[in-house]
This record gives C-alpha cells, sequence and structure tokens, in this order.
C-alpha cells in the first residue's frame, strides 16, 4: 500500500504540472503539448469509434508473433552456443558482428525481402528481440552451478540427458528474464515496423496523427504502448519469481 | 581396459576400488604444483573407509577421480577389474554442497538416477520412497528442496545416490555444513545405513572425530603433496561412544599427526 503511494507521487506530479502549463497558464499552445483533458479527448474518441482497441490488438499480435519466432530461434541456439564451446566459437563472431545493428537499419532489407506487410513487421521485431533472448539464455546455460551437471552425471545420466533434464531447466531463469527484455525491445520496435510495415497498430496511429498535428492521439497511442510495457513486465516478473531457483 | 586376473587382497575379500600410483600435479603461475603423489590404496567390498586430511591435501581430488570426475597425472584407478574413465552410476557420490534440483520436489530428485535409466514412473517411485524412507523424509516426498533444511538436504543427497544401488558410495565432506547436534545424527544414521545395505563406503573428512565414529579403516594424508602417512583399523564396537579411552586415544593420535603436518 504505501510502496503503491510512493510510486505515484511522482506521475500525479508530473500531471499536475502537465495541467498547470497547459490549461491553466496557457504557456504552452496545444499543438506543441497538448492538455491533458485533450488527451482524455482523444482517448475517449478513438475509444468509441474502435481504433484504439483495433491499434492495440494488431500491435500484440505483431509483438506476439516476432516474440514466438525470436524465442523459437534464440533459445535453441542459446542453449547449443551455452552448452557447446564448438557452436559458441562458430557464432560468437557472426552473433558479435550482427547485434548492434539497430533494428530499423534493418528496415529497407524488410521491405525488400517481405514487402510492406505483416512479416516485415515481424522481422523487425525479430531482429530487435532475438539478441536479448540468446544471449541471456547463453548465460543461464553458462553458469548453471557445476555440482548439479555432476550430480547428474554421477547418477548416470548421459550428455544429452544432463543438457535436457538439468542444463535446460536451471537455466530457465534466464531464459524469462531474455524474454521479458526482448519484450520490451520488440515494443519499442513495433513504432519502426508500423511505420513501414502496415496501415495499422500503435505505431501508426502515433505516426499519422503527429504528422496530422494531433498530437492527443499520438499521446494516447504512446502511453498504450508504455502500459502494455509495463503490464508484460509485471507478468514476467512473476514468472521469474516462479522459477527463481 | 581390463585386467586378466581377478583383483583380491589378503584375505581373500573382494576389492572394489584400487589407486595405483596415483599422482595428480597441476600447473598454476608457470609452475609445477604436485597436490597428491604416489597413492597406493586398495578399497575392500563392504568396507568404510574414511580419508582425513588437512585442507588442500587432495583428498577432495582424489575422490572426485575415483567418481570419474577427475583424471590422475599417473597412476591409474580400478573400479572392479575397469579402469575409471568417466563418471557412472556405480559411484555415488555426495557433494559437499548442497546439490538437489531445485526445479524437482524430494521424491522426483531421488528419483532421477533411475529415470535417467528409464524405469517406468511406478517402479522409479516405489524404489525412491524405499530410500526416502530409509532416510526418514517420507513425509517430506512432495516439498521443494529450498523447503528443507541443510541436514534434511544431505539425507535425500544421501538416497538419491543409494536409489541407484552403486558399487560404492563416494562422499565428500557432506555433514561439514551442518550443525553438530545434526552432523552426530546423520552420522549414526549412516552407519546404520551402511550397514543395512551393506554398501562400500568412501568419505572425505578433515574432521577426526568424525572419521573414527564411522570408518574401518582411517587414511590420513599429509600437506601438499598429499601423501599417505599412515593407515589405522578402527576395531570398535558401532555405533561407537566418543567418549571411551580407545576412541579419545585415537583422536589424540591421529590429530597429532596432522598437526604435525601443519
Amino acid at each position: 500500500m504505501r510502496k503503491m503511494f510512493i510510486s505515484l507521487i511522482l506521475p500525479v506530479s508530473v500531471i499536475i504540472i502537465w495541467t498547470i502549463l497547459t490549461t491553466f497558464t496557457g504557456l504552452i499552445p496545444s499543438y506543441f503539448l497538448p492538455s491533458p483533458s485533450e488527451v482524455l479527448q482523444s482517448f475517449e474518441t478513438l475509444l468509441m469509434n474502435g481504433q484504439l482497441v483495433q491499434d492495440t490488438s494488431l500491435t500484440l499480435m505483431r509483438v506476439v508473433l516476432g516474440l514466438t519466432v525470436s524465442a523459437l530461434v534464440g533459445i535453441p541456439l542459446g542453449i547449443l552456443m551455452g552448452w557447446s564451446n564448438a557452436v559458441k566459437d562458430f557464432s560468437s563472431l557472426m552473433v558479435g558482428i550482427i547485434r548492434p545493428i539497430p533494428p530499423i537499419a534493418w528496415i529497407p532489407f524488410a521491405i525488400l525481402w517481405f514487402g510492406v506487410g505483416l512479416e516485415s513487421a515481424i522481422f523487425i521485431i525479430f531482429v530487435g528481440s532475438v539478441f536479448p533472448i540468446l544471449i541471456n539464455t547463453l548465460d543461464g546455460v553458462k553458469r548453471v552451478d557445476k555440482v548439479l551437471l555432476e550430480s547428474a552425471y554421477t547418477l548416470g545420466a548421459s550428455n544429452s540427458q544432463v543438457l535436457l533434464k538439468v542444463a535446460v531447466p536451471a537455466s530457465l531463469p534466464s531464459v524469462v528474464t531474455g524474454l521479458k527484455v526482448g519484450v520490451g525491445v520488440g515494443l519499442m520496435c513495433t513504432v519502426a515496423a508500423e511505420m513501414i510495415g502496415s496501415s495499422s497498430g500503435l505505431g501508426y496511429l502515433i505516426f499519422t496523427s503527429t504528422s496530422m498535428l494531433d498530437t492527443g492521439s499520438a499521446i494516447v497511442g504512446m502511453l498504450t504502448i508504455g502500459v502494455i510495457g509495463l503490464c508484460a513486465d509485471y507478468l514476467f516478473s512473476r514468472i521469474e519469481k516462479e522459477v527463481s531457483w | 581396459m581390463c585386467r586378466l586376473s581377478f583383483q583380491q587382497n589378503r584375505e581373500g575379500g573382494e576389492l572394489v576400488i584400487t589407486l595405483e600410483n596415483i599422482t595428480k600435479s597441476f600447473i598454476q603461475e608457470e609452475k609445477e604444483h604436485t597436490s597428491l603423489q604416489n597413492i597406493n590404496l586398495n578399497v575392500n567390498k563392504g568396507e568404510f573407509l574414511c580419508i582425513v586430511g588437512p585442507s588442500g591435501c587432495g583428498k577432495t581430488t582424489l575422490l572426485r577421480m575415483i567418481a570419474g570426475l577427475d583424471f590422475p597425472t599417473n597412476g591409474r584407478i580400478f573400479e572392479g577389474e575397469t579402469e575409471i574413465s568417466c563418471p557412472s552410476r556405480e559411484r555415488g557420490y555426495v557433494f559437499q554442497q548442497y546439490s538437489l534440483f531445485p526445479w524437482r520436489n524430494v521424491l522426483d530428485n531421488i528419483a532421477f538416477g533411475l529415470e535417467v535409466k528409464g524405469l517406468e514412473e511406478k517402479e522409479r517411485y516405489q524404489k525412491a520412497r524405499k530410500y526416502l524412507k530409509m532416510v526418514g523424509l517420507s513425509q517430506y516426498e512432495s516439498s521443494s528442496p529450498k523447503e528443507l533444511s541443510g541436514g534434511m538436504k544431505q539425507r535425500v543427497a544421501i538416497a538419491r545416490s543409494l536409489v541407484n544401488d552403486p558399487q560404492v558410495l563416494l562422499m565428500d565432506e557432506p555433514f561439514s555444513a551442518l550443525d553438530v547436534q545434526t552432523r552426530h545424527k546423520l552420522q549414526e544414521e549412516l552407519v546404520r545405513i551402511w550397514s543395512e545395505e551393506q554398501k562400500t563406503i568412501i568419505f572425505v573428512t578433515h574432521n577426526v572425530d568424525e572419521a573414527i565414529f564411522l570408518a574401518d579403516r582411517v587414511v590420513v594424508l599429509s600437506h601438499g603433496p598429499g601423501k599417505i602417512i599412515k593407515t589405522f583399523n578402527i576395531n570398535l564396537n558401532r555405533i561407537r561412544d566418543r567418549s571411551t579411552p580407545e576412541f579419545l586415544n585415537l583422536k589424540k593420535e591421529i590429530t597429532s599427526l596432522l598437526e604435525i603436518e601443519l
């Protein structure tokens, strides 16, 4: 309760100051920064005409699809790289070079390869979120307590059994952390992905309303992404707690 | 690598583990250090052997080499007639650190060895329950390891090794993190389990009292490089009384031997 109160102080103060600056003193014109009541109005409009629900669900779908592809690629690859030094040596330079490239830089190729549409958006989200998942998984497998692995060997487990029955479950907490970071990065990529890849979604909403000086709707889009991120973070933190061994 | 003749000791009993001229050295800061030198040791079937020595004498390394988790620089180690080259379910190992799988409950921890062997669920739980009962933790079968005390964790670890019915049980200071009362209780239980199951046990410790309480034979190692300086046969009736003059004299003798080494 006390914690919740403390965490509310800052956002509430920001809203108060924001209201004072925009509505009561008129120091800031509304095209520069819309007042909270204008944002609320845009929110109501977008909610009533169904655009917000539609854009949110489309963005969520893209993030979930992109993240699924990332998990399907990143987790097995991370496990193999963490388990086998040969695989790690084989792929570490490649990963090291590709990883720092910003997801946005892939946009031209995404369009070339996948055209304008869902596939491009998923590709951009994939490029952004696969590395946190891969690196965290790899790290988790590397840091499995040696005594657990040795216990399994002395109990008669084969190499593949030690990998599947010990190393993989033992690194599960790191995998979840990787997914948590991946969701965050994935969400950040949606704006970029939807700028090119579609005519819908929260990224598209932000982009188009800003260009039409409908700053209220833009802020609604931004805050919605923020809230989705917050919920995803909360969800994965709960899972992290469940699997913290 | 098999030997031609079956190994027998002087009394004609069966040898479980044979160490032939074991030397272990490692390189640190470009200098070669010898941690174990010319260790020759035979372990008989059904024997309770304790290895005592000051910390850093290489006794854990010795046990790890018997397990197949580490390898000698020179010399050979045999289980029966076969040279040891890798870990096996025939050589159970109880670690000093807590080593239960935290994502498995107590019963599934004990059943691990049977699971990787490919036993049906019903059969492995039946066997696992038998050993869980042996260590007195039947009511904890669905508990998570983090709900257990240190002593309980080590009991489960012992049960987890025994369920595989190994030729020899290797124990590396398994009770060193426990308080004195718990440690004494577990020592008594271990002696009981050892005589019930007729296992061969090799137990490493730096605690002289523990070694005399448990062992048929105590092997004393010197400080780096570790060599066998003396072997004591302990012919006292079990469960041993720590306050008898024989016990105390042995304790004094072995302790002073170790003090010279330090």
